[in-house]
């Protein structure tokens, strides 16, 4: 992987997907489906893209508004615009 | 070299092998080169090169190279070698009276008695070093059947019998051992290019033998120890989480514990088990309790009585609460009262804690007392995102995201401990959470189902993605950003399940599979022509994960993950 698992903000990024979560998640919104195993990890990179693209998004906002700090208002129109992309 | 042999169309080791045997000096380092050697070298060369070339005609250019060779290879030789037994005899051994056709699977039984007389014979020939070799030579090239089973035995046999020549010979054993070693590892290195031999376990190889029990008992070791760490690791979380009070709240309920633990440090871990669970049992009754407030305020009466009206006050302010439908004025309440209350609360008990320190009896109930206070703001904003979550009401979850993380944030700069557990991102509709508890409080409550672990495990998921969140920025966030991501997390797994949903049912399907995943992707936007999605899997995901989603060929004609 490109990024290191190491960051400079002191923490380790933990590179496991939550497949339980994400399963327990899906089962309660939709007790009818059922989720596959790797469908599970796709579910997980789809996240991993979607948070991706919103923080690139809202670091674009903030860098904008020439703030050193992501504020929610940047997150907020950063999320209005991604999630209106990500409709299909 | 001009290696125009071709002896075997395809390129195998064995055909290496033979050539550098071929071209090389078959010479012992211990035996003076005396005339003896040369007509053995010759000897050796010439039947070597007869029998492989037998398809080809190259024999005189074969013995013309030798005799060139001979003189090139002369200086090579001097060092390296480790007895009379070296890799190379052996190596010539092995290319005698291997098989030379086809080397894939061992055909019959019948080669392994064919190989022990040409092993006697190499062994005795390979003592000398010298003439012997002719005598097996002769016989193997017909008699040997092709077989990888009689050359795996063959190398073993090899190894013992170049032991039992250094024995006849007089040679310390001890020598041998390492010949064998080194002639085996370059034999072995030959093996593993042809099937594995079915050696039976009753090779005499002391050595080796050896070497599993060695494995199994590091391995134990090692994964007795890493138990004995993971238990540890384990054991303080199942503690807390042992019990099975539906409004348990580990993790709001172990922030606090761990908050406790920092200013009073006296407090142990069996404190803090029970710490939670009296907790549990308080908390559980949160909702209203005046009734609840009404115990503990007794109990601390004799010690502390600014806290018990601090906590009736507390539980006064929570029966506000139970009132729901009034969202703001409800967190303005909540927010200002709790953090002012709780704050005192939280001071009056720590003191009186600290103050009493080893008497057990204050310091259960001062934290049954605190508990309360914390486990109620806590069931507080446990209660917000349920209620949010069940409402669907997103307008109202934005107006009241404001106020409650006010709230959040002010009792923050407070506690810092707070942060960890990820403050409600607002949604505040408080659901019929408190009549609930108030009416299982004295028994152990009836829980709802999908309610409880809806939150926290929730909000731990979400908080994994906000997390990464951060990461990707790059730069720092505030915690309203940090709870407004989890919010649109929130709204994403919905659209996200709808939509798989409705691509599982155009195909006809009950079960989401990981078509429907490319589908969405490819409608997000994320996957087109130039970019497929085992390229974006490539990217983002790690090795593990990888090898599960990408199909891939391993040895053995398979294909992992199978299609």
């Amino acid at each position: 992987m490109a990024l290191s698992t190491t960051v400079s903000q002191r923490k380790l990024i933990k590179r496991k997907a939550p497949r339980g979560f994400l399963k327990r998640v899906f089962k309660q919104r939709k007790p009818h489906l059922r989720l596959e195993t790797n469908s599970d990890l796709l579910v997980h990179l789809n996240c991993l893209l979607l948070v991706h693209r919103l923080a690139e998004e809202a670091r674009t906002n903030a860098c904008e508004n020439k703030c050193g700090v992501i504020k929610k208002e940047h997150v907020l129109a950063a999320a209005k615009v991604i999630l209106k992309k990500s409709r299909g | 070299m001009a290696d125009s042999y071709s002896r075997d169309s395809e390129p195998t080791t064995r055909t290496l092998l033979r050539r550098v045997l071929d071209t090389a000096d078959p010479r012992t380092p211990r035996r003076p080169r005396s005339a003896r050697t040369d007509v053995q070298r010759a000897l050796l060369q010439t039947p070597s090169s007869r029998r492989l070339r037998s398809q080809t005609k190259m024999t005189a250019r074969h013995c013309s190279h030798r005799a060139r060779s001979i003189d090139r290879l002369a200086h090579v030789q001097a060092s390296g070698h480790l007895e009379e037994q070296t890799p190379r005899t052996l190596l010539k051994n092995i290319l005698l009276t291997a098989p030379e056709s086809s080397i894939l699977m061992p055909e019959s039984v019948v080669k392994p008695v064919p190989a022990p007389q040409v092993v006697q014979a190499s062994r005795q020939e390979s003592g000398r070093g010298s003439l012997e070799l002719q005598l097996p030579e002769l016989e193997p090239p017909t008699t040997l059947a092709p077989g990888l089973l009689a050359l795996g035995r063959r190398k073993q046999r090899l190894r013992l019998s170049v032991f039992q020549q250094g024995v006849d010979l007089g040679l310390p054993p001890s020598q041998e051992p390492h010949g064998n070693a080194d002639a085996s590892s370059l034999t072995s290195s030959l093996n593993l290019t042809f099937a594995t031999p079915l050696q039976p376990q009753s090779v005499k190889r002391p050595g080796l033998a050896r070497r599993p029990p060695t494995r199994r008992a590091v391995d134990v070791g090692t994964f007795l120890q890493d138990l004995r760490d993971t238990s540890l690791a384990l054991a303080p979380p199942d503690t807390v989480l042992e019990d099975t009070q539906p409004f348990s709240q580990p993790l709001v309920g172990r922030s606090p514990s761990v908050h406790h633990s920092l200013p009073c440090p006296s407090h142990s871990g069996a404190k803090d088990v029970e710490r939670a669970a009296s907790r549990r049992t308080w908390s559980s009754g949160l909702g209203l309790q005046n009734n609840g407030a009404g115990k503990p305020a007794p109990f601390l009466a004799g010690k502390v009585e600014e806290v018990g009206a601090l906590a009736m006050g507390f539980p006064n302010i929570s029966s506000n609460i139970s009132g729901e439908d009034v969202i703001e004025p409800l967190q303005n309440g909540v927010g200002e009262e709790a953090e002012e209350r709780m704050e005192e609360s939280l001071r009056e008990v720590e003191k009186a804690a600290e103050a009493q320190g080893s008497a057990r009896a204050e310091e259960p109930e001062g934290h049954i007392e605190v508990t309360e206070a914390e486990g109620s703001w806590g069931a507080v904003e446990a209660k917000e995102p349920e209620g949010s979550s069940g409402d669907e009401d997103t307008s109202g979850r934005t107006a009241s995201p404001e106020l409650a993380s006010s709230t959040p944030e002010f009792l923050r700069a407070r506690r810092l401990q707070f942060l960890e557990t990820a403050p409600p991102p607002s949604t505040a509709v408080l659901p019929s959470e408190p009549p609930e508890p108030l009416s299982a409080r004295l028994p152990p409550k009836p829980r709802i189902p999908g309610s409880r672990p809806r939150q926290d495990p929730y909000k731990t998921g979400l908080n994994h993605y906000a997390k990464l969140f951060s990461f990707y920025a790059k730069m720092p966030m505030e915690k309203k950003a940090v709870e407004m991501v989890e919010k649109c997390l929130d709204k994403y797994f919905q659209h996200l399940c709808d939509d798989l949903e409705v691509f599982a049912a155009h195909a006809g399907r009950k079960t989401v599979r990981p078509e429907d995943l490319e589908l969405l992707m490819r409608r997000q936007g994320l996957v087109t022509d130039q970019v497929s999605l085992h390229v974006l899997v490539e990217r983002h995901l790690p090795l593990e994960y990888r090898q599960q989603l990408i199909p891939c060929a391993f040895s053995g004609n398979t294909v992992f993950p199978a299609q």
